[in-house]
């Protein structure tokens, strides 16, 4: 809690990646959200196309901590087959209010049939998806301009809001042409002044607060929207108004 | 020294309550990239909005293009007001090194920055660098090394050959995770420049590890935003000393008490 502010950080992952010196330890994930005021953060496992496992990963962490972890569904049309049979047993049984898909792990950009039946079912029941979008081809998010029209009961969230400058001019466009489009803040660039540009561009009622915990710490990334030169309004709605909205939670 | 009160502390709007002293802040355009600020006014704001006292600036310039241009285009951002302090930039040629020698004969480097000659394909080994790095080590003068796109083997063996000299790691990303353990463990003179690291937990576990007295603070302006990492920092369990020496003075001890 900041200031009266419930905070819900919109982006974060279960699982190690050693190598980068990521681990979902809770008391390491915990400590680094209290001392931020973080309530809640949305993890998600990505390491596994059948999506079950990733799934099933992220419950078993979340139920360690119900009240500070929300769940995300993660499939892959990777496994054309188990994408809704799994987003349902993820959605109604484990209860997971959202999806995360992760394009470079795949070898379609999202805008291919290969991901509309995803887009058919977050559309039906009216759920918010999280892409990873960054200035490769499988993940450009001037892809949310094609879809965002077709699935209007759905809302498309931007993650990295594209990271770079040509990606993220893209999930502006998106943003300022769809109005089930957002945008997600989280990047290593930390480039100055990009927190201001979204909320001048496309509003602050499309940005969400989003860290990629425990990749990277929760810490700077709140610091971006903490210490960008924004008003208070602003940074409450990045910060949780916007998410709660969404997830309705 | 206690350590921070986190959830009592953590408010809508931040500034420092300990003195900054930025180790690593860039002034003027690159080339594809101008600068969000175009005059040391500009820079002087920003710092001011974060509670950023003091910074360290070389110029833009002399990253991608000219070490020798570059820091005679920084000339124009420095004052004796005592808020911005020279990092001279340094690439190992004759001419620059007379440049800096030059300024040092006035009295006026406290520390250098090596051009990041990757670039360029020359290899971080003795047979290039030492003409440079032992006039460097024979003075005493330390030296700022970009990590983003060193090689870790040639960084480590050639600092290892010249063990007084003072250097300070800049940029190390996520990605340079398995390195800077290690890195740290053979560099006992090396620090390291926090602008870019991020895994989690990170800064408790080496201040654990390491001391907090190989840690300096850097916001890497106009690269990055300046407020994060300060932000970051305050909301660690550093203690207020610990916080003190990361901001400001880990940076005051190793420019030797003075900067100009």
């Amino acid at each position: 809690m900041i200031d009266g502010t419930q905070v819900i950080d919109y982006h974060g992952h279960v699982g190690r990646w050693d190598p980068l010196g990521m681990k979902d330890d809770p008391k390491l994930m915990l400590h680094a959200m209290d001392s931020a005021g973080i309530d809640i953060s949305c993890v998600f496992g990505i390491f596994h196309p059948d999506g079950t496992t990733s799934n099933d990963q992220a419950a078993h962490f979340i139920a360690q901590h119900p009240n500070r972890f929300i769940g995300f569904a993660y499939v892959s049309p990777m496994m054309p087959e188990r994408m809704i049979p799994e987003l349902t047993r993820a959605i109604d049984e484990l209860k997971f209010p959202a999806i995360k898909l992760y394009p470079p792990y795949t070898l379609w950009p999202f805008n291919q049939p290969q991901w509309h039946p995803i887009y058919e079912f977050a559309n039906d029941r009216g759920l918010a998806v999280l892409f990873h979008t960054d200035g490769g081809e499988l993940s450009r998010p001037r892809y949310l301009s094609e879809i965002a029209p077709q699935y209007p009961n759905a809302k498309f969230v931007a993650g990295h809001a594209g990271n770079v400058i040509e990606p993220r001019t893209e999930a502006i466009a998106a943003a300022q042409a769809h109005p089930n489009v957002y945008l997600e803040t989280c990047s290593t660039y930390r480039t100055p002044g990009v927190i201001e540009q979204l909320v001048n561009e496309a509003g602050a009622d499309r940005v969400l607060f989003g860290s990629d915990t425990p990749l990277m710490d929760p810490r700077p990334q709140i610091g971006k929207i903490i210490t960008a030169d924004i008003s208070d309004e602003a940074k409450r709605l990045i910060l949780g108004g916007n998410a709660r909205r969404l997830l309705g939670v | 020294m206690t350590s921070l009160n986190f959830k009592s502390r953590v408010s809508l709007n931040f500034k420092s309550r300990v003195p900054v002293f930025d180790a690593n802040v860039r002034v003027g355009d690159l080339l594809d990239e101008p600068a969000p600020y175009r005059d040391r006014e500009g820079l002087l704001s920003e710092m001011d909005r974060h509670g950023v006292q003091r910074a360290l600036i070389y110029h833009a310039h002399g990253e991608n293009v000219s070490p020798i241009i570059g820091n005679e285009y920084l000339e124009a951002w420095l004052s004796d007001d005592g808020r911005t302090h020279p990092q001279w930039l340094v690439i190992p040629t004759s001419d620059s090194l007379a440049q800096v020698q030059s300024l040092h004969a006035e009295g006026r480097v406290n520390c250098v920055r090596l051009f990041d000659t990757g670039q360029r394909d020359l290899p971080f080994r003795p047979w290039a660098y030492d003409t440079l790095l032992s006039w460097l080590s024979e003075e005493r003068i330390p030296v700022w090394v970009l990590l983003p796109e060193a090689d870790a083997d040639a960084l480590v063996t050639t600092l290892q050959a010249y063990p007084s000299l003072v250097t300070v790691l800049v940029g190390a990303h996520y990605v340079h995770a398995l390195w800077l353990r290690p890195m740290l463990a053979a560099l006992p003179n090396a620090h390291l420049e926090l602008s870019r690291y991020e895994p989690i937990g990170e800064i408790e576990s080496l201040r654990d590890e390491f001391g907090a007295e190989r840690l300096v603070y850097g916001s890497w302006y106009s690269r990055l935003a300046m407020g994060p990492m300060l932000f970051y920092l305050h909301h660690t369990n550093l203690t207020d000393a610990e916080l003190a020496s990361v901001c400001a003075g880990n940076l005051e001890r190793i420019l030797g008490g003075g900067t100009q």
